[in-house]
């Protein structure tokens, strides 16, 4: 039973940072309709980003992820407004193969400038943890999912309250009235693609502190990301945090109670699955 | 004034071009320049060269009374087991070098080493170490780096030693061809020591998400964990061992990883205590025809590329040099000759004494070794010759 508990707390930690992670590419994909295959590179950036704060100029972790996620921001609202702009209103295959070509693109550089080393981004209470009766529950996890939700939330409100956040769900609903009422969809579109990829950053850094950066983690990264904004939907911030935690409890209870070996069988399984009895829901945008 | 404008061009082209096919021997390789494997294929790049280039400036492989140089034709194989082969059959034919060195890591090997057999040019390879690599009978392939199934096995002599004594085994390993052999061969191992396994669990080694398995480890509470694979995932497998508060009571051991600086660096003080095993270190001891010994081979390749060289690298480095004896000895390029003669080599090297079993797998002994203070140390080969920290404390205590 601890036992049973201990794999709950560690799936439900771990599936935060997986929501995250789907997050950025979740409203990526619903409102400007691009699956970014490149959102995982831009999850090692953001990671690197942190690492080099972290190691270079001494900035904890977790202050230098708003550092990190305006960084990602800029990068972001750069790539869709003079690179991927060009090609949003073609077919998506053409989106597809551009974001798969950024992908390889960021991978190598990321070798280039930072080479193929192993890094970890190591704070000395990265590895601390504290008893909740039988049950461990690490810190650094901890406060990774607690940032997963303050950020979700935090876009949440920004959809539903702000001023842009509404121009943002409005051009996903109806381009044409939304440029009726004055809004200038390139703008948003980059904005939201510097949104998506702000997020990503921060769950790079995340990601750094409780597992490790290569310039090639972005393809698995990417792979997950896709998973999680599916379970979650791309309609609610929040849903996509419960998908990924969804995930994260699955995969881990399927590493312990059947394989190990099974977990990306359970977590693609998964996927099939949602998008033969909701598939639908891929297409219910913001 | 044509002609001797002629004539200057050719000498000139002559002087300059490259050294003929002819006068060079051509060694060919598809290694992980990129890509998931970038960072340990390093090793394989610049330990070919290097020893390519130290037996050049040493005057060469003597062939039928000529000095011939030697050639290095790399390819990147993108950490692509795929690519690689594709690679293998364009270095052979298109590219027609003479012989092949093999990639790094079992798994590629695996496949990379059936060109070599298909079309019958040798290769000796010094990145795989799985059993299944030497069981088909093939004839063409030779490996320098010792059978994965007794990687473990140093390890498990030296716990037999140790007070307190181990009595119970938590085994990790990946799934993929090293370390499936690695858990093959251990489970053989500790049913053998008179241990008892009470977690033998494998995971994916493209998804390393060990929570699930250490906590499973932490209600066994056992001795002494063996983990196996590669250095990504080991460090993965102790950074959440430190966050879940997961120790064994005595000591853990990790295949691949330990004896890197990259190990010690990405963890830092968490390295501490962990230990593994490597086939080499750089020692006086270990002679050398072409760079003196082991000891000045690590200073020369530190120096050349600015990290320090693991066994990887010297496996590589002894790769070169079976060819160039057994070249040597066989008196010519004939793939076959060639073969038969890395089949007799016998010769010590930095890298330890190369001389290749019937199957042409190598069999070298494993030093345990322990970081310490950041630093790796030696302690048991067949004795112990450094004094362990153990038995390993908890987390909180470290």
């Amino acid at each position: 039973m601890a036992l049973l508990a201990q794999i709950v707390v560690n799936g439900v930690l771990l599936g935060g940072l997986y929501g995250l992670m789907g997050l950025g590419m979740g409203l990526v994909w619903g409102v400007l309709n691009i699956v970014n295959l490149a959102h995982g590179a831009l999850i090692m950036l953001g990671g690197y980003a942190v690492y080099y704060l972290y190691t270079g100029a001494g900035v904890d972790p977790f202050a230098a992820l708003p550092l990190a996620m305006l960084a990602m921001f800029a990068l972001g609202y750069a790539l869709q407004r003079w690179l991927l702009g060009l090609v949003i209103r073609s077919a998506q295959l053409n989106t597809l193969l551009v974001t798969f070509g950024l992908d390889v693109l960021l991978s190598y550089l990321a070798q280039l400038a930072f080479s193929a080393d192993l890094r970890t981004i190591n704070p000395p209470y990265a590895g601390s943890n504290f008893a909740l009766g039988p049950v461990t529950v690490p810190l650094a996890p901890l406060a990774a999912f607690g940032v997963a939700l303050l950020l979700a939330a935090g876009l949440q409100a920004f959809l539903v309250r702000s001023r842009t956040g509404r121009a943002i769900r409005a051009t996903a609903q109806n381009l044409t009235a939304a440029r009726l009422h004055g809004v200038n969809p390139k703008r948003v579109y980059a904005l939201t693609f510097g949104l998506g990829a702000a997020l990503a950053g921060a769950a790079g850094g995340l990601y750094g502190v409780v597992s490790q950066l290569t310039p090639y983690v972005g393809v698995t990264l990417t792979a997950r990301s896709f998973v999680v904004a599916i379970l979650g939907g791309l309609d609610n911030p929040l849903g996509v945090i419960a998908g990924g935690v969804v995930l994260g409890v699955a995969e881990a209870a399927t590493a312990l109670y059947l394989d190990p070996t099974y977990v990306n069988v359970i977590s693609f399984g998964m996927l099939v699955v949602v998008l033969v009895l909701r598939p639908s829901r891929i297409f219910e945008r913001a | 004034m044509r002609s001797t404008h002629t004539l200057l061009m050719a000498a000139a082209l002559l002087l300059a071009g490259p050294v003929r096919a002819e006068d060079s021997i051509t060694l060919g390789a598809a290694v992980q320049l990129t890509g998931a494997l970038a960072n340990t294929g390093r090793y394989y790049r610049d330990g070919y060269q290097l020893a390519v280039d130290q037996i050049n400036a040493k005057g060469g492989v003597a062939v039928g009374g000529k000095k011939l140089r030697l050639a290095l034709k790399l390819y990147d194989s993108q950490s692509d087991v795929n690519l690689g082969v594709r690679q293998y059959v364009q270095l052979v034919r298109q590219d027609k070098v003479n012989f092949l060195l093999g990639p790094f890591a079992s798994n590629d090997a695996l496949d990379d080493s059936s060109v070599a057999e298909k079309y019958q040019i040798p290769m000796v390879q010094g990145g795989g170490a799985s059993s299944q690599i030497f069981s088909r009978g093939y004839r063409y392939v030779f490996g320098t780096l010792p059978p994965a199934e007794d990687y473990f096995a140093s390890t498990i002599a030296a716990l037999g030693k140790l007070t307190p004594k181990a009595r119970t085994v938590a085994l990790v390993s990946a799934d993929d061809s090293f370390d499936v052999s690695v858990a093959k061969g251990t489970r053989q191992l500790v049913a053998a020591a008179g241990l008892e396994l009470v977690v033998d669990k494998q995971y994916p080694e493209h998804n390393a998400e060990f929570s699930s398995i250490l906590s499973l480890i932490k209600s066994k509470d056992p001795d002494v964990i063996l983990w196996s694979g590669h250095e990504p995932q080991a460090l993965n497998f102790i950074r959440q061992a430190k966050t879940l508060g997961v120790s064994p009571k005595l000591l853990y051991s990790f295949t691949v990883g330990v004896p890197t600086a990259d190990f010690r660096k990405a963890l830092g003080k968490d390295a501490n205590y962990a230990c593994g095993m490597t086939p080499w270190l750089p020692s006086k001891a270990r002679r050398d025809d072409w760079f003196g010994d082991g000891e000045a081979f690590a200073a020369q390749y530190h120096q050349r590329f600015g990290y320090a060289p693991d066994y990887h690298a010297a496996s590589a480095v002894a790769d070169v040099e079976a060819f160039a004896k057994a070249i040597e000895a066989a008196g010519s390029l004939d793939p076959g000759k060639v073969r038969d003669a890395l089949a007799r080599v016998d010769f010590a090297s930095l890298y330890g004494r190369v001389k290749f079993g019937a199957n042409g797998q190598i069999a070298m002994p494993q030093t345990v070794i322990q970081i310490q203070d950041d630093k790796v140390v030696p302690i048991f080969t067949d004795t112990f010759v450094g004094k362990p920290l153990f038995p390993l404390p908890p987390w909180d205590k470290r």
